[in-house]
């Protein structure tokens, strides 16, 4: 056990070495700096504190979500633990009165800890079934959640403590979280666990049949995904300034699924290009909810305001498409148009 | 307070509960069995079903029992398209595949009928609402027992399906080795649409009763799919008389659990069910091989 520990801990450093070496680290580089200096050039508050800042934080969450699903474990309740997060390191500042920032760090524990119990529940499972514990348990934590209201604040939920002020330093802030999270998730996806996670995922009798002890690897990716999924939880509450028991709903567990699948799952970027998407796609279309009414109402006369149930349908119809279509995700049809671009200019070069 | 009629009317109410859940259960295990899929949006089948129901009652002036077919056979035609353009696609892909379009779906189906119906609870009118058959002290809906007897002339139509008829023969083949069949002249694309939509429409018979029994919206969908694959993983997966035997006793259990312990415990026992058998025995009360 200490021996593979120690094989993994070196090839994740000499994962480090190489990856500071290769072409990728730079296209990082400029990419982090891109975001780093944003707030310097856009001045509008509801872009930083409400489209950037979630961006960034659903970026951690779907990567989260991401790792589990590499090896072979599609959770449908990810909504569960950002859940725990949130309302833990809320209600861990408030009620005890803990500095933010181990309210922060606790309830990532604690969400890693529930998922490890979950993923122990699971451990034998194939996928289907899987699926099906981690989707019973989300919707089933919102019945048993909503039966505390006292403490979790019912509907109207509560407001949560924070760590830094809202806006440009909550952003650093959260870029921190995520730079350093996805930079781990990186590495581990990297290291001879990742390969092992791959190898699960690919063919879980095979992987056993090499030697190894998948169980173990398995609980790995659980507790590790859970525990991202509880810091993004912790975060998102402190970005939402109140905390309601509607981060248990179904749909945030769909989102980072939907975040990384379409973005291209099992690859780092995917999640992050994925949330980059839907949380401009969830931002910025409800603006044409009064348009969209205008002409849509006579036809649809039940419903108040047509445009969200038609923005998730869309939504769910976009999946069933990216999975169809182009079941590798929108990162590596990215990739090739600049492959085909850089092709193309090259060639008028020479 | 526990009395004994009290005791009688729990179980006779869980069995009418466990029947809506028996048809949703062994629509997806027939699904399951032949073409290796687990739908996650099945229980938005029941959900549609349950409108289509609604609709067809209240624009038509249906009889509420004569809806139901209307129901099954629309469900039927929506399937017979989900498993065309959808499922087909995938099938054979990996696995996690087939999860994301069915949870894609599920989004599909419930914003389709708030566009369609709105928000609102509805309920199908049945002509015998807020009747009462009473024997002494226990008292029970003429809608539950004929939801009762609904299922079981389903069931046993069902089961003449697959034991008598040609097709039956093929779905029965194909469950136990697709590329057998296929050698020895099975049509498997057929038997494919075929099932889909016989699995479809038993959702969409499910939604007619749920929608007699309870009221209804959009969103009902998840908490009767997590039901179903409770009472499969009880029964065992691919198993029908486990599918039946697994919805009774779940239905049971939910309301001895409701009249014991109060009504929070409801859903929640579906959950537990699920994660005891699972971690217990995860091939199921009947189950015969792990999958």
């Amino acid at each position: 056990m200490n021996r593979s520990l120690v094989n993994s801990l070196g090839s994740i450093k000499r994962e480090l070495v190489n990856f500071s070496h290769s072409q990728k680290f730079y296209f990082v580089l400029v990419a982090m700096a891109i975001v780093a200096i944003v707030p310097l050039f856009v001045r509008s508050d509801y872009v930083i504190g409400e489209v950037l800042t979630p961006m960034i934080i659903f970026a951690i969450y779907a990567s989260s979500w991401n790792l589990l699903a590499s090896s072979g474990q599609a959770s449908l309740g990810h909504a569960a633990f950002l859940g725990i997060g949130g309302f833990a390191s809320a209600l861990l500042a408030i009620k005890l009165g803990l500095p933010p920032l181990i309210g922060l760090f606790l309830g990532s524990i604690l969400s890693a800890a529930i998922g490890l119990l979950i993923g122990l529940a699971c451990v034998r499972l194939k996928a289907w079934f899987l699926a099906m514990v981690t989707f019973g348990f989300s919707v089933i934590i919102v019945t048993l959640i909503s039966q505390f209201d006292s403490v979790m604040g019912g509907i109207m939920g509560f407001p949560t403590p924070l760590l830094v002020p809202r806006g440009v330093p909550f952003y650093y802030m959260t870029f921190g979280f995520a730079a350093i999270s996805i930079l781990i998730m990186y590495l581990v996806m990297k290291s001879k666990i990742g390969l092992t996670f791959r190898a699960i995922h690919q063919n879980e009798l095979e992987a056993k049949m090499i030697g190894i002890n998948t169980g173990k690897y398995r609980l790995i990716a659980f507790v590790l995904s859970t525990f991202f999924a509880g810091l993004a939880g912790g975060l998102y509450a402190q970005s939402i300034r109140y905390i309601q028991v509607s981060i248990f709903d179904p749909y945030y567990s769909f989102l980072p699924l939907m975040m990384a699948v379409i973005g291209g799952l099992g690859t780092i970027e995917g999640p992050i290009i994925g949330s980059a998407i839907i949380v401009s796609i969830e931002s910025y279309l409800p603006r044409i909810d009064p348009v969209l009414q205008g002409f849509l109402h006579p036809l649809f006369p039940s419903v108040s305001n047509v445009g969200p149930p038609l923005r998730m349908l869309g939504l769910g119809l976009f999946l069933v498409v990216v999975v169809i279509f182009a079941p590798k995700g929108v990162a590596p049809l990215i990739k090739k148009a600049y492959n085909y671009l850089r092709s193309s200019t090259s060639e008028e070069k020479t | 307070m526990i009395t004994t009629s009290g005791l009688i009317e729990t179980l006779l109410w869980g069995v009418a509960n466990g029947c809506i859940y028996i048809l949703l259960a062994t629509g997806l295990n027939i699904i399951f069995g032949v073409m290796k899929l687990v739908n996650f949006a099945h229980g938005q089948l029941l959900m549609i079903g349950a409108y289509i129901a609604f609709a067809a009652a209240t624009a038509l002036g249906l009889n509420a029992y004569i809806a139901i077919l209307v129901a099954m056979g629309l469900v039927a035609l929506i399937g017979v398209g989900l498993e065309r353009f959808t499922f087909r696609k995938v099938l054979g892909t990996e696995k996690l595949n087939e999860i994301f379009v069915s949870l894609g779906l599920i989004y599909v189906f419930e914003n389709v009928a708030v566009l369609l119906w709105g928000n609102r609870s509805q309920q199908i009118a049945s002509p015998f609402q807020g009747l009462q058959l009473s024997l002494g002290e226990v008292s029970i809906g003429y809608d539950r027992l004929l939801a009762i007897s609904v299922v079981i002339v389903i069931l046993i139509a069902l089961f003449l399906l697959l034991k008598k008829t040609k097709i039956g023969l093929a779905m029965r083949a194909t469950s136990q080795k697709s590329t057998a069949s296929m050698l020895m002249g099975v049509n498997i694309e057929k038997v494919y649409i075929f099932t889909f939509a016989l699995g479809a429409a038993l959702a969409g018979a499910a939604g007619a009763l749920y929608g007699i029994i309870f009221p209804f919206n959009p969103s009902i969908g998840a908490l009767p799919t997590i039901k179903a694959f409770a009472i499969i993983i009880l029964g065992g997966l691919g198993s029908i008389p486990g599918a039946v035997i697994g919805g009774l006793l779940y239905g049971i259990a939910e309301n001895t659990a409701v009249y014991f312990l109060g009504g929070i415990w409801q859903d929640a026992i579906a959950f537990a069910l699920l994660i005891i058998v699972l971690v217990i025995r995860p091939t199921g009360i009947f189950g015969e091989k792990g999958e």
